[in-house]
């Protein structure tokens, strides 16, 4: 870079009203205080994505209706002038980060004069000893001392005056990039998500595939480019009846081939070719048999038992004509199952009506009109009632099915903020000094240093090192 | 159960350790001083054999996990940490006077925990979104989190009072804090570590949220809240740091961040209820 273009540019900067607006602390807290304030808004108001939001917004009269619409609050976090604000930190963010730079830059690599004077001033007692013998040879041990603990160490005579100055840390001041850059990367991360993945659910039903996902977030499928079948679905339960672990054999068909089986659980997602497959819900299904208890309500109240297949045909113990089953509810209006009985006299209409299995249940859930309707009477043929003995049941999966190619950028961006804030907040640059001078008692050792924080810190290792140097110069 | 029985019961020592530390601080007693340490100390090596008791009962019920999975272990372990820590300041600089600022938050907790109606004691079996090692670093690290953001809230009220002191004044009380500037220094330095424990439990929390659900940020409200929490800490260490604010502003502004954070654990509970808010 040729210094003098900076300097120009430098210049221009300072006139220009966005960038120093945009180099301000001020500003940062100022956004990061409205974010603040924008989120309690959004925790507030129900969004889009709960289930109370159009509860809420029907509550609101017309015209906060449409003040609320109009400024996103039901969809804040996505609204445009929330990005707004995000967008703002960000360049407030880099501008800032460009603007202190070169001078975080220049602190690291300056020339240090090991000769100062001015870190001597108010030297506490402990920073200081006196020595015997030769200076020189004092001096050396004092340069073997220093170079065993710090990095970075210079030396200087003058006449019979020695100084030394040594440093560790300097890359504490960078710290503070690190954790800005992690933050810019998490939201980097965010966005290339938003951009380039996506977030899709699918149903499997125990021994069927699919090929293709529904997208959330349009009302659109997608195809994945393989297959995905579900061998088995398994549920365990704890013995008072909370889940224990739901878990999805999968097989992955690609190219008309068996490529993988994989067992899917919940906190252990399977990935196929960079999609990612999380176990999401389950639900039950009726499979195709049923097992039907037939009462002839005549003399003998006869009774048979017998297991039938939605749609087919099935004679009437009497011959009084045929009936076939010909709908299946795992869970009907959330009391359980039921099927939904044909019967076809031989003369006359056809007559529809539901069986449920529990149905001393039914009657005191369901409202009196409907249980008196002869849709819900199983015996609604005469003479024969109709009893649901128990109804063959399969599982499906519920999978969320999602590709996120910005997790990586928000790992490493996790990883770098908590390494930047251990850089800066728990490591310092210190700088040490030590002047040697020829006294009536001996040769006078002094140890001064300055650090980029914690100084109380830096005061006990000062003491600390000084009895140290002593110690080492003695022996 | 003997862990509920001594955590039910070490609510009152607590108490009692808050009115010894109160007792030196007003009579200017050492005296005092010294036991309420010693109480305090006592306690916390049972609220601690407590805790691992209660780890060994979930185990021997075939359901182990780690006793922090519903609100009422959360509480206990939040009390847990907040002794640990002032136990640790307490130490490290020789003065005792944070004592009756802590201990209230400490037994106010386990009290919560231990005798609200609401808040179940009974071990639960976990269901298998919370069967995650991750989350259980998510846990550790928001409650040591919490517990500094405690100690900062009780550093900030002592602050606020040792403005009001004055030689003319001659209370004892005020008198014993010690000085401003110590004072401010030690609240940033709490400060500093809250934030680092909130910034790892966010990152621990979207690492979990990420393997069970898909999403690492779903701006659910308690999520939001933390992320609340996490932007006024991080106005304070700005305003700080960069355009050195020190004292009664900072000190105001970690009474808010406080705030926040106690809306996050139990204020979140009642917006649900507000808006009986259901993940679907
Ligand atoms: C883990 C979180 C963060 C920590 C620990 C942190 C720490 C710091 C520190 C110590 C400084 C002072 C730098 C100096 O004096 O040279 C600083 C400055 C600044 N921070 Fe942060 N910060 C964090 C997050 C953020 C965030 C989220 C923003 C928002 C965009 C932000 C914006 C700024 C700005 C604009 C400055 C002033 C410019 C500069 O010194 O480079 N920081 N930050």
């Amino acid at each position: 870079m040729i210094p003098l273009i900076m300097t120009n540019a430098k210049i221009e900067k300072k006139h220009n009203i966005i960038w120093r607006l945009f180099s301000s602390v001020r500003l940062t807290i100022v956004l990061l205080i409205l974010l603040a304030v924008a989120s309690i808004i959004g925790t507030l108001i129900p969004q889009a994505s709960q289930r109370e939001s159009a509860e809420f917004a029907m509550g609101l009269s017309p015209v906060w209706f449409r003040i609320f619409s109009f400024l996103d609050l039901f969809d804040m976090y996505h609204s445009l002038w929330f990005r707004f604000l995000i967008g703002c930190l960000s360049a407030n963010l880099i501008i800032c980060s460009l603007n202190r730079f070169p001078g975080t830059w220049s602190l690291f690599r300056a020339p240090v004069r090991p000769d100062r004077e001015k870190p001597f001033k108010d030297l506490l007692p402990g920073q200081h000893f006196f020595a015997k013998g030769d200076i020189s040879h004092v001096s050396d041990k004092v340069g073997q001392f220093l170079k065993s603990h710090y990095r970075k160490t210079l030396a200087k005579a003058d006449k019979d005056r020695y100084f030394f100055y040594a440093e560790k840390g300097g890359y504490s001041r960078f710290g503070v990039y690190v954790v800005h850059t992690s933050v810019l990367l998490i939201l980097i991360g965010a966005l290339a998500g938003s951009f380039f993945g996506f977030e899709a659910f699918v149903n499997i039903i125990e021994g069927d595939q699919i090929d293709t996902v529904s997208l959330r977030k349009r009302d659109e499928e997608l195809k994945l480019g393989f297959a995905v079948r579900c061998d088995s679905f398994t549920v365990d339960f704890y013995d008072n009846g909370m889940p224990k672990e739901y878990r999805s054999e999968l097989t992955f068909i690609a190219d008309e081939k068996e490529a993988e089986k994989k067992t899917l659980m919940v906190n252990h997602p399977v990935q196929f070719r960079g999609i990612t497959f999380y176990q999401a819900s389950y639900g039950t299904i009726p499979g195709k048999k049923v097992h039907l208890k037939i009462i002839k309500n005549d003399a003998k109240n006869h009774a048979i038992t017998l297991e039938t297949e939605t749609g087919a045909e099935v004679k009437l113990p009497g011959n009084e004509g045929t009936f076939s089953v010909t709908g299946v509810k795992a869970n009907f209006m959330d009391t359980g199952p039921a099927v939904q009985i044909a019967v076809r006299p031989i003369e006359g209409d056809e007559v529809n009506f539901w069986v449920f299995k529990g149905y001393e249940a039914i009657q005191k859930k369901l409202p009196g009109p409907m249980l008196m309707s002869p849709k819900f009477n199983p015996s609604a043929f005469k003479p024969y009632t109709f009893i649901l003995e128990g109804m063959e049941t399969g599982y499906y999966t519920g999978l969320q099915v999602n590709r996120d190619p910005g997790v990586p950028i928000v790992w490493t961006g996790f990883f770098l903020i908590i390494a930047g804030f251990i850089i800066t907040f728990f490591t310092s640059h210190k700088r040490i000094w030590v002047r040697l001078l020829p006294d009536k008692k001996g040769i006078s050792v002094s140890i001064a240093g300055a650090a980029s924080r914690n100084q109380v810190g830096l005061e006990r290792e000062l003491i600390h090192l000084t009895k140290g140097l002593n110690a080492h110069v003695e022996g | 159960m003997l862990d509920s029985i001594i955590l039910s019961s070490i609510t009152f020592v607590y108490f009692g350790a808050f009115v010894l530390y109160l007792l030196m601080m007003v009579m200017a007693r050492d005296y005092f001083g010294r036991l309420a340490s010693i109480v305090t100390g006592v306690t916390f090596i049972g609220h601690t054999l407590a805790i691992v008791l209660r780890w060994i009962r979930s185990h021997q019920m075939g359901i182990g996990h780690a006793p922090m999975s519903n609100l009422y272990e959360s509480l206990i372990f939040f009390a847990w940490a907040v002794i640990l820590l002032y136990l640790i300041v307490e130490n490290r600089t020789k003065n005792r006077t944070l004592g009756p600022f802590i201990t209230p938050l400490a037994f106010l907790a386990i009290a919560y925990a231990s005798f609200s109606p609401d808040i179940s004691e009974g071990i639960q079996p976990l269901i298998p979104a919370l069967k995650s090692n991750w989350l259980i670093a998510h846990v550790i690290t928001c409650f040591f989190g919490y517990a500094a953001f405690g100690l900062s809230f009780g550093l900030s009220i002592m602050y606020l009072l040792k403005r009001l002191d004055s030689p003319e004044r001659g209370n004892k009380f005020l008198a014993i804090i010690p000085g401003k500037g110590i004072v401010d220094e030690l609240n940033y330095q709490m400060v500093i570590i809250g934030f680092l424990m909130l910034t790892l439990g966010i990152i621990t929390g979207s690492v979990w949220a990420h393997s069970a659900w898909g999403t690492y940020w779903s701006w659910d409200p308690k999520e939001t809240w933390s992320l609340i929490t996490w932007l006024i800490y991080a106005s304070v260490i700005h305003s700080r740091q960069v355009r050195g604010w020190k004292g009664k502003r900072i000190a105001l502004l970690c009474l808010a961040g406080f705030l926040c954070v106690l809306f996050t654990y139990f204020g979140v509970n009642y917006l649900a209820g507000l808006h009986s808010y259901a993940k679907s």
